[in-house]
């Protein structure tokens, strides 16, 4: 895929590199290539990614037809249309690899019949993807094949148990400079469970809460106070729960794993009387209390195709409806989706595990929720929980260049990504590839079915006037 | 048995207080598209509309060729489309009693006896537009018994009863090992083949008394099922799976006895056997396993994760359906089922997917005179659906069975209608 033809690839390079224009600002500015290629003994060339030839979706509602997306070391620069005409810039002379001081990588996805762009997806957990655990900066196995597998279900970040990785692949050819097992973890621990099943636990958690709520009040007179007296010491936090404080100083997400609506309806409570945003896991009966839910700024992580009879007990309604992220969504509840299996599952079942993250989508968009907040159910809404979505959910400038092309609509069933790049490299390319490839192989594939060669249907050049209809036979003696 | 025992009542009783010659009002829909299910070239309608009445489609067509009878009762459902209910020939949730491993081969058991019509589950498929299930017996055994073909609809079993006995259920593989210790395929297959010429005796002894030749046999109840497969008045549905084991299901039930029998739960690597199904005659149902990773002691197949449907309709196999194995895969996920089809490689053209779910199994199971398809004088089982009913995002809003409406879940909750959508 590494071509370099498309002259104003040059330009949008150039633009990058250019000092006159503060877009681009940013970007370290070689005006001079000797003293460019001096410096490519001690640092490492700077890298630029250019997708081009798809439907940009950028994951915030904008849709670019057709539209071209520039990364420089693995963020992205800029996204447009633009030809990015820059004056000066020699357009006649293609500058050879090796005189640039730069390395370039050009994604032309126009080979990708209905090609889009969508922002890599964000699994809010899974499971095997990275091949390691506890700290994966040590773990990760860059070899892995639950790890391809999931960049080609075009997964590019997920959250572990207490912290949020990238699906750093290794490819070779991508790593000429050194893996960056620095940036594999890009979040930490940003959940912390709450138990909330028990009456007991539901008590400690409320007065875990109040405590935590008292010292804050105090806290805070202290504050004022100090200013008088200088000498005033601060307020003990001996007795209270350092979890909750981080809670209610919104410096971390109380985490609940609830499903009946009076589990719900309690969440929702003291999240209202203590202030602070809960994130509930399940929430299965959502839809029944959603306006409480959505008062209280809750936001839900959920699977749309869990079923649940309601209680027989119950006159109220209850149980599951596939309408549930929808009801929730319209409430103002931010919806987050995962499948009931969070791993790889080679068992032969299609469509339940996290490789079909978009199918599970399918189900509550079939339930009502719209198609922007189904996309966001797996990118934004997923990256903000996991406290990444200033670097990861969206395609815009100054975020991670972690994207994916598919051949369609990615919520469509039969939608295959086809390329996946994360941190600005390509990382997953469908047909290079063993496992997918023969599926509706694009054109450029070895694997594309030979188009039969039938001489009846070529045109047949008329060669004069006096020729007529009588010329098949006069064009086999030519040949 | 085609009319309930209830209407049947009705009916009586509309003799008594009307006038003769009472018929119910007509129904027609007018929908954006039909998807007809019928003969190839015959797939879909554009601007449709679909006569019903008494339980019966009386005519289809585009809106401007279609008579519509005088006072009939019309639906305009806008932009949403048509479809015949779905049929899944692979089905355990009509009832309990799933899996009563007397003997290894129990030909005389009866699925129909566990029947709960109208369950939670069967209506929950009702929803997502499944109208008929093959009600089988597990596979915990070499022949389970005999299934039973249902509606999924609303009423007694009577009402529910397309055909006894849907099928004769034989499973082979692995899960029939568990009858006991020592059980390979070798004993199973063994044991299949004594159960099938045994009851193949029996029926042809019947057959030949029937024509006037030979004693009256005793009645063997164990053996009766093989009375109807020999007169092809029901079909042999397989569990099988895997190559080797496949390639045992045709040659044996097929090849060797001749019966009708069809592959189903055709999970994993048949498909390279597609030519020799194609050549007896044996209709492909696949699910609920229809990917095969790449794994040892397998075909060399260069790392490919292969769809079943791909691997048989590469070869050119003509029938080839999808079923779920509930509560394995839910009732509810038949649809889905195909739409995996499809994203492992099954070209959907003139939708494909949704024959497999509809006229295909109806055809193999027998029913196709009035099941499958949204034709003249075939069971008024109609599924209105707001897109491709293989695309999970497309909702099911409207289901009749044998003409009566048995959902109607239009419109947005609270304003047209109450409570909440459970599919």
């Amino acid at each position: 895929m590494i071509r370099f033809q498309a002259r104003f690839v040059l330009a949008l390079v150039a633009l990058a590199l250019s000092p006159s224009l503060p877009a681009f600002g940013a970007a370290p500015l070689i005006d001079d290539e000797e003293a460019a290629a001096e410096e490519e003994e001690k640092e490492p060339k700077d890298r630029y990614l250019v997708v081009l030839g798809a439907d940009i979706h950028t994951g915030n509602g904008e849709v670019l037809r057709d539209g071209r997306l520039l990364a420089k070391n693995g963020k992205i620069v800029a996204i447009g249309y633009d030809d990015f005409e820059v004056p000066g810039l020699d357009y006649d002379r293609e500058v050879p690899a090796d005189e640039r001081g730069y390395e370039l990588e050009i994604l032309d996805a126009s080979n990708v019949p209905n090609g889009r762009v969508y922002p890599g997806m964000v699994a809010f957990s899974s499971s095997g993807l990275l091949g390691g655990g506890g700290d994966y900066r040590d773990s990760i196995d860059m070899f892995n094949r639950n790890m391809l597998l999931g960049l080609a279900a075009g997964i590019t970040t997920t959250g572990q148990t207490s912290s949020t990785a990238k699906l750093k692949r290794y490819v070779p050819g991508n790593f000429s400079r050194d893996y960056d097992f620095d940036g594999v973890v890009i979040g930490g621990k940003t959940l912390s469970t709450v138990s909330w099943g028990t009456a007991a636990s539901k008590r400690s958690a409320r007065e875990k809460l109040a405590g935590a709520a008292a010292y804050l009040r105090t806290y805070r007179q202290w504050q004022v106070d100090v200013k008088k007296d200088k000498e005033l010491k601060e307020p003990s936090k001996s007795g209270v729960d350092s979890t909750m404080l981080a809670v209610l100083r919104g410096e971390i997400f109380a985490r609940f794993s609830a499903d009946y609506q009076d589990d719900l309806s309690g969440i929702a409570r003291v999240a209202m009387e203590f202030g602070f945003r809960p994130v509930i896991t399940g929430c299965r009966e959502g839809w029944v209390v959603a306006d409480e839910l959505g008062r209280a700024g809750a936001m839900a992580v959920l699977t749309p195709r869990t079923r649940r009879s309601k209680d027989e007990q119950l006159v109220a309604e209850g149980g599951s409806s596939i309408e549930n992220a929808a009801i929730l969504h319209s409430h103002g509840v931010q919806v987050a989706i995962i499948p009931g299996s969070r791993g790889i599952d080679l068992g032969g079942i299609a469509g339940r595990d996290i490789m079909h993250l978009p199918i599970e989508v399918g189900f509550a968009i079939r339930g009502g929720l719209p198609d922007d907040a189904g996309l966001a159910s797996v990118t934004t809404v997923p990256a903000r929980l996991l406290g990444v979505g200033h670097r990861v959910g969206t395609l815009e400038v100054g975020k991670d260049c972690d994207l994916i092309v598919t051949d369609g609509d990615l919520l469509h069933y039969q939608t295959f990504v086809q390329y996946t790049v994360v941190d600005g490299d390509l990382v997953y390319d469908k047909q290079d590839e063993l496992y997918f490839a023969h599926i509706r192989p694009r054109d450029d594939s070895l694997l594309a079915p030979l188009v039969p060669f039938d001489p009846a249907e070529v045109p047949i050049e008329e060669e004069g006037d006096d020729e007529g209809e009588d010329s098949e036979e006069g064009d086999d003696e030519d040949e | 048995m085609r009319r309930p025992a209830r209407s049947a009542l009705a009916l009586l009783f509309c003799a008594w207080a009307l006038p003769a010659s009472a018929q119910e009002t007509a129904q027609v829909l007018y929908a954006q598209k039909a998807l007809i299910c019928g003969a190839e070239g015959d797939e879909t309608i554009n601007g449709a509309a679909l006569v019903f009445r008494d339980g019966r489609i009386e005519a289809v067509g585009t809106r401007g060729e279609v008579e519509v009878p005088e006072g009939a009762v019309e639906h305009d459902l806008g932009d949403r489309w048509i479809m015949p209910g779905m049929v899944d020939l692979h089905s355990h949730i009509a009832g309990s009693g799933l899996n009563d491993t007397v003997f290894q081969c129990n030909p005389g058991l009866r699925a129909s006896a566990n029947v709960i019509p109208h369950n939670d589950r069967m209506k929950l498929g009702m929803l997502a537009g499944v109208t008929t299930i093959l009600f089988i017996p597990g596979s915990g055994s070499n022949m389970g018994g005999q299934g039973v073909l249902l509606k999924t609809g609303p009423g007694g079993y009577e009402d529910a009863l397309v055909r006894f006995p849907g099928s004769l259920k034989i499973a082979q593989g692995d899960n029939p090992k568990r009858w006991g210790y020592g059980m390979q395929r070798t004993l199973m297959n063994h044991h299949i083949r004594v159960t099938l010429r045994k009851g193949q005796a029996y029926a042809r002894r019947w057959e030949a008394y029937e024509r006037g030749e030979g004693e009256r046999p005793e009645r063997h109840l164990h053996l009766d099922i093989f009375r109807e497969l020999e007169a092809k008045r029901t079909q042999i549905s397989t569990h099988t799976q895997y190559y080797q084991v496949v390639l045992a299901s045709l040659n044996i039930l097929s090849g060797e006895f001749g019966f009708d029998a069809y592959i189903d739960h055709g999970s994993f690597d048949s498909w390279p056997l597609s030519k020799r199904a194609e050549e007896l005659g044996v209709a492909a149902i696949l699910g609920p396993r229809e990917v095969l990773w790449p794994r040892v002691n397998t075909y060399p197949k260069d790392g490919r994760v292969e769809g079943s449907a791909w691997g048989f309709q590469k070869e050119g196999h003509p029938r080839i359906g999808f079923n779920t194995d509930a509560p394995v895969v839910p009732q509810e996920e038949l649809p889905l089922q195909s739409a995996m089809g499809v994203r492992y490689g099954f070209d959907n053209t003139h939708f494909a997917a949704v024959r497999g779910v509809t006229i295909v199994p109806a055809e193999v199971a027998g029913i196709d005179h009035r099941i499958g398809s949204l034709s003249e004088g075939k069971d008024a089982d109609i599924v209105v659906v707001t897109g491709d009913p293989s695309d999970p995002r497309s909702a099911v809003e409207m289901v009749w069975v044998e003409g009566e409406l048995a959902a109607d879940v239009r419109g947005e909750r609270g304003a047209d209608r109450e409570g909440v959508r459970q599919w």
